[in-house]
């Protein structure tokens, strides 16, 4: 929820993709300035904007040298606040998010791909999509790519889902470009095939391309 | 908006797309808007209406039955006439998309068109063409492209769901999902409960027949992520979802070749399935089934780690992060943490422990920070350290270890290698290599000494390989040392028996059949040290009892004596309290001395071994009498519990006489004695009269039971007093 969630928020919402942002555990954690001295914030209550102000009252010097207010800078610039998986109401339109970067798209209040950044996250994502029942009948790939949660690795995962939404999309248009019964007839089986059925070759192409980036993938159902 | 077709199609297909996303946005913003927009769109969408209509429409309408934001009052209102478009739309369509839409939509329909006709009877049109749409959804199920198909395995979950029978147990889901068959009136004119409940039995055999030789991943996960909600709310089928998810094989498709694809699909659908079992067990922690299913998940998860360990092994290993970067990151989370392999050797045993890339870190000496603060540390940090972490530390080094093992032996430095590792070779077994490999790392961490700083850096090669270790000499254990050692263990047994100690809570009593430990209460612990003071060395001490039984102060000390002397003192600081075990103690020494004659008599000894109960009576009694009150009864108690008496012990109770007060005690115990025990009943009157003699103050009461039991001394005492006034001196009075 840290590094690596916004920068693959900022990323795909850059490159146009429809994005919500979320975390999975039970509050937000910030370094502070112990390991057991963290700051910790409320998901849905509190904005970027507020642990900015509060972090650079406290010490602007600790929390510029160690990263945390230039990623929160960053932040605010694309979403109000944190926001937690287990929270988030499925299906319910999410109008109210139309500053976010890349809201557009998710006003539905639903997703096609999530991506996680840990394992950790992935299983809590599963188990939590368990527990809520599958009531709205639909798809949704779930997709783990494990990255160190530090700025370098943010980085350079965030390359790594970026190019990945990139191969999901482009299989996903030629799909949808795909018309009628010609989807059975014609064309070559790559083609034919549908995005659904693709997801996991994707995913292995991928990997060969990035293989300092574990992966795992399901489809689930919200 | 597009309210009609005549006015639909004078528009462009991308204006009506354009009109209807205006439309959507409206009912997004508020639902209230949903039925209107919903009956305006129907009629410009039909099986001959544009492909994108086609598929924004019916998107929608799966959009419009799935919402939360839209009550389901108002969903089962709409169902009915979009239900005759879901129908003719699913009769000839052929798009893949459209039809994934149509069956979606459906899914969310089926329990509300239930839940319709159980309370609107009269309106079988409606349930027929559900009915019909439910036919030929199942006809596509196998057909169908996997896009279709994994939608055709939802669709089958809410029919499932809605026509089993629910646990009642989890009712907050709301929604369709809480419509079920007990919902179904059992006399309903359309609806038979017995032939929905077959059909959805039959329909989950369906589902779960995908275990069983599939290897698309995708239709695997798709059936494996639906099934949590039947399983834990519709009893009926959790034991039959169980037994397929145990009997499933993800690795059935590495039968194929192990293509990129492939591993991604047995690595999805080992670990969905896995997730789905541990979530269905955290959720019934005491279902019988629990322990298979963790022993499932685990044969598994091992069974791929190895497929894939042994198929990734060519993969070039992930080049080591730059230096000193790591140093700033000590956080560590389970997946980010990277156990490096070990470059090419030499390596150290430390080496092979070392997680970290901080070399500043590596060089420092442990064994510098007090044991105390290395414990706490290291308590704190497994508390609260991740399970995953641990686990993939440990595997970590497991893995270092089993590729040093399996790494060919290092040339053999002629200087430092062991002798006789030649003649050895022969009777080598290899199969114990690694077990001892790991227990002679272990024995040296447990025995190392603090590794000196000066010490040279130990190669691995030695410190893994087999050589003999011996355990330093212990220092020679001193009778001194020894018994310190005892009477500390036995302190501790007491303070932790005090601690029992809890005299409101009166057990049935053991009797005879008590064991020494059997129950952790104070009286089992009691019996252990009451046996330790009497029985642990009886039988060894004969020789130098002999000599100088005359003079205890030159015995050497016995860790008996000082249980001994523990016990005495414990019994002391509250003898009222504590009379019970005063009586069993003495019982043991009774006991014992009475084995121990035993045994020494049938030996030929001859009866030298010291005995124990008499002294140890003498010195209690002495203990607690001064300090017996007048309304005691723990005397008498005493007195008539104790295995054995004689006159020893008894004229002890005779000098209590010296004081008044306790006279009537005295006298009242030994009377006890005198009718409750038959064996000392003479000894006991020896000393009443005794008193009687002695104590010119106790003659009164003495007297009285004495004309009782022995009228003739009386007579003759008094006659005799009368002559000579003064009291007969003890000595002569009671010569027996």
């Amino acid at each position: 929820m840290t590094f690596r969630s916004m920068e693959a928020h900022l990323r795909l919402s850059q490159a146009n993709y429809p994005v919500i942002s979320f975390g999975t555990g039970s509050l937000v954690r910030l370094p502070g300035p112990t390991i057991t001295q963290p700051n910790v914030y409320q998901f849905n209550k509190t904005s970027y904007d507020s642990m900015y102000k509060e972090l650079e009252a406290k010490d602007p010097r600790l929390y510029r040298n160690n990263g945390i207010l230039n990623m929160l800078g960053r932040n605010r610039g694309v979403k109000w606040g944190p926001e937690r998986w287990q929270d988030w109401p499925v299906g319910v339109p999410r109008l109210q998010h139309s500053s976010d970067k890349g809201s557009e798209g998710t006003e539905g209040g639903v997703v096609d791909v999530v991506f996680t950044c840990e394992e950790r996250c992935w299983d809590a994502v599963i188990d939590d999509l368990l527990n809520r029942g599958s009531p709205l009948n639909r798809p949704v790939h779930v997709i783990n790519v494990d990255i160190k949660d530090n700025h370098e690795e943010a980085h350079i995962g965030g390359q790594g889902i970026l190019d990945l939404a990139n191969s999901l999309n482009a299989a996903a248009a030629e799909e949808r470009g795909t018309v009628g019964p010609a989807a059975f007839d014609s064309g070559s089986a790559a083609a034919r095939a549908s995005f659904d059925e693709r997801v996991p070759e994707i995913i292995a192409a991928w990997q060969e391309r990035w293989p300092n980036l574990p992966s795992t993938w399901t489809l689930a159902w919200f | 908006m597009a309210s009609s077709p005549s006015s639909s199609s004078t528009l462009s297909v991308p204006d009506q797309i354009r009109q209807l996303n205006d439309a959507r946005k409206l009912v997004l913003g508020d639902v209230k808007y949903y039925p209107s927009v919903v009956r305006g769109i129907l009629p410009i969408v039909g099986p001959k209406a544009p492909i994108e209509l086609r598929r924004w429409v019916t998107d929608f309408l799966a959009e419009a039955f799935a919402t939360p934001a839209l009550p389901n009052s108002e969903k089962e209102t709409m169902q009915p006439y979009v239900l005759t478009t879901l129908e003719s739309l699913i009769e000839t369509e052929v798009d893949a998309q459209v039809l994934r839409n149509v069956i979606q939509a459906a899914a969310s329909i089926y329990p509300l068109a239930m839940r319709w006709i159980i309370n609107n009877s009269y309106d079988t049109v409606t349930w027929e063409r559900m009915v019909s749409i439910k036919h030929k959804i199942l006809q596509l199920w196998d057909g169908a492209p996997p896009t279709v198909r994994i939608c055709c395995i939802k669709f089958a979950q809410r029919v499932v769901l809605a026509q089993t029978v629910a646990s009642g147990a989890e009712h907050r889901y709301g929604g369709g999902l809480d419509v079920s068959l007990d919902k179904v009136p059992p006399n309903h004119q359309t609806l038979d409960p017995r032939i929905l409940e077959a059909e959805a039995s039959g329909l989950l055999d369906r589902m779960l027949s995908i275990f069983q030789g599939n290897n698309d991943g995708l239709l695997v996960d798709a059936t494996l992520n639906c099934l949590s909600i039947m399983a834990r709310t519709r009893p009926s089928t959790s034991s039959r979802i169980l037994n397929a998810l145990l009997s499933f094989n993800p690795l059935q498709a590495a039968n194929s070749p192990l293509t990129p694809k492939t591993k991604v699909m047995i690595k999805s659908m080992e670990k969905t399935s896995r997730l789905l079992l541990i979530h269905l067990s955290k959720r019934d922690p005491h279902n019988p089934i629990v322990p298979r299913i963790q022993q499932h998940v685990e044969t598994t998860m091992r069974m791929v780690a190895e497929l894939f360990d042994s198929a990734g092994r060519k993969r070039p290993l992930e080049p080591k992060p730059q230096d000193g970067y790591d140093a700033k990151r000590q956080r560590i989370e389970a997946s980010q943490i990277q156990i490096p392999p070990l470059g090419p050797g030499p390596h150290s045993l430390a080496d092979v422990f070392t997680l970290i890339g901080n070399d500043g870190l590596k060089y420092f000496d442990v064994s510098q920070v007090p044991p105390s603060l290395v414990a706490r540390i290291a308590v704190n940090t497994l508390c609260r350290l991740d399970a995953q972490v641990l686990a993939k530390a440990v595997d970590g080094v497991r893995g270092r270890l089993e590729t040093l093992n399996n790494s060919p032996p290092a040339e053999l430095n002629p200087n430092t290698a062991p002798l006789g590792v030649e003649e050895d070779e022969d009777d080598y077994e290899p199969d114990f290599y690694q077990a001892e490999d790991t227990e002679q790392i272990l024995n040296k961490l447990d025995n190392a000494p603090a590794p000196a700083a000066a010490e040279p850096r130990i190669s691995l090669d030695d410190t893994l390989g087999l050589r003999s270790f011996s355990l330093p000499q212990p220092q020679p254990l001193t009778p001194e040392m020894a018994l310190t050692a005892g009477k500390a263990t036995v302190t501790s047994v007491l303070d932790m028996m005090k601690s029992l100690d809890d005299p409101g809570t009166k057990k049935q009593k053991a009797g005879f059949n008590r064991l020494a430990a059997s129950s952790e209460s104070r009286d089992s612990w009691m019996t252990i040290l009451t046996r330790l003071a009497t029985r642990s060395s009886a039988g060894l001490e004969e020789i130098t009892v002999k000599d100088e039984a005359a003079d205890d102060s030159k015995r050497p000390p016995s860790l008996n004596n000082s249980i001994r002397e523990i016990l005495y003192n414990y019994i002391m600081e509250d003898f009222r309290k504590h009379i019970d075990v005063a009586v069993s103690w003495l019982c043991e020494e009774w006991y014992n001395d009475r084995v121990q004659r035993k045994a020494g008599s049938g030996s030929g000894g001859g009866g030298d071994q010291p005995t124990y109960y008499e002294k140890c009576t003498l010195r209690l009694i002495d203990g607690f009498l001064p300090y017996l009150h007048p309304q005691d009864k723990v005397l008498t108690r005493f007195l008539s519990e104790i295995p054995e008496l004689n006159r020893a012990i008894l004229s002890r109770v005779k000098h209590m006489c010296r004081d008044p007060s306790v006279t009537q005690l005295a006298l009242t115990s030994l009377l006890y004695l005198v009718i409750m025990r038959p064996p000392v009943k003479e000894t006991a009157l020896d000393v009443v009269q005794d008193i009687w003699t002695e104590f010119e103050d106790a003659r009164p009461m003495a007297s009285k039971y004495l004309s009782k039991y022995r009228p003739q001394f009386l007579e003759n005492a008094t006659k005799e007093n009368n002559d000579n006034p003064t009291p007969a001196p003890a000595g002569t009075a009671i010569t027996t």
